[in-house]
């Protein structure tokens, strides 16, 4: 058996070979009560989302789903922007040449009670960032500063900045 | 501030709702398909599992603790993928290995694919968790809802098996 790394390394590779249906060129049955659902949103609420989701609910007919931008093959991928604040990752998009970046900000609490999302164009001072997808041009990111929120993924159950 | 406060409608509170949905649970999307077709062994059970896991982690949004989105996901789905296969043994009758459809099993290590094909689903999902993606033995029984021993289990018996089918790297 290969050794752990060379195994993980090994699956990684397999698994990242897997073609991932990032965009059905039909809906299925099985999302069209999604779809209709999302449907009853109001349009220019509709054309925001689909400008701007990170992953990806396009509507009017089409659903499409958009790759996390550090997901494997994706243009950050390894960027590891992941747990950084939105300063930090500013800094480092800008330096990437990523002039057109826009920050998806959660509130509330851990639980969800009380949330609000709020889409800013200017990286906000706190919270943490969760890389989120290019769609259309323009690059969304994600701003956790939910109270109480802990890490995820490479800063799994640490506090937030 | 809730949305009320900030002078929100219902609509836009519904379109924050899709949108933080989208963001947080979106991502992982194109991932669940590729680990889906690697427990289910077929893209197009995949596809229509990992869709009705995103549907049923729609409906179930407004319930998430907000903690781990992949894990919630992924145990959404994985659940249904087990669902689904025995429903599949139960109408064909007999136990369905993986026979993913696209050529790329013969492109990328394909020894290690069909030793992972001849784990046991439930085993190969396990093992992906724990090498892939790094939840611990406690985090993968409560995401294929079995005790964190049998988890142990798995995977032990799943090295073994690879041990004996790979016999030593590459």
């Amino acid at each position: 058996m290969p050794a752990p790394d060379d195994l993980a390394t090994r699956l990684a590779a397999m698994e990242h070979r897997v073609p991932a249906g990032l965009a059905p060129t039909r809906i299925r049955p099985r999302w069209r009560g999604w779809a209709a659902s999302i449907a009853t949103a109001p349009i220019a609420v509709l054309l925001a989302a689909a400008t701007v989701t990170a992953g990806g609910i396009a509507v009017a007919g089409l659903v499409t789903a958009a790759p996390g931008v550090e997901n494997p093959g994706q243009p950050l991928a390894g960027a590891a922007l992941e747990c950084t604040t939105p300063p930090e990752a500013a800094a480092y998009l800008a330096a990437h040449g990523y002039t057109r970046v826009t920050w998806q900000v959660e509130t509330g609490d851990a639980s969800g009670k009380g949330g609000v999302t709020r889409i800013v164009t200017t990286a906000p001072a706190h919270g943490y960032v969760v890389p989120g997808s290019i769609v259309d041009g323009t690059l969304l990111m994600i701003v956790d500063q939910r109270a109480g929120a802990t890490g995820v993924g490479a800063c799994a159950g640490e506090p937030m900045p | 501030m809730t949305g009320e406060e900030a002078g929100l409608a219902p609509a836009a509170l519904r379109a924050d709702s899709h949108r933080a949905f989208d963001a947080a649970v979106g991502r992982w999307y194109a991932p669940l398909v590729r680990r889906l077709v690697l427990v289910l062994g077929s893209e197009g059970d995949a596809e229509d599992v990992a869709q009705e896991a995103c549907l049923r982690a729609y409906r179930a949004w407004g319930r998430f603790d907000g903690a781990d989105e992949r894990a919630w996901l992924y145990t959404i789905a994985l659940r249904l993928a087990f669902d689904h296969l025995r429903s599949r043994r139960r109408w064909l009758g007999r136990v369905a290995h993986p026979t993913a459809d696209g050529a790329y099993r013969d492109q990328v290590d394909p020894d290690l694919w069909a030793a992972l094909a001849r784990l046991e689903p439930r085993v190969r999902a396990a093992l992906l968790a724990s090498v892939l993606d790094g939840y611990t033995q406690r985090e993968i029984g409560q995401m294929l809802d079995v005790p964190e021993g049998t988890v142990a289990s798995w995977l032990s018996r799943a090295k073994a098996s690879l041990r004996e089918e790979l016999q030593g790297p590459r």
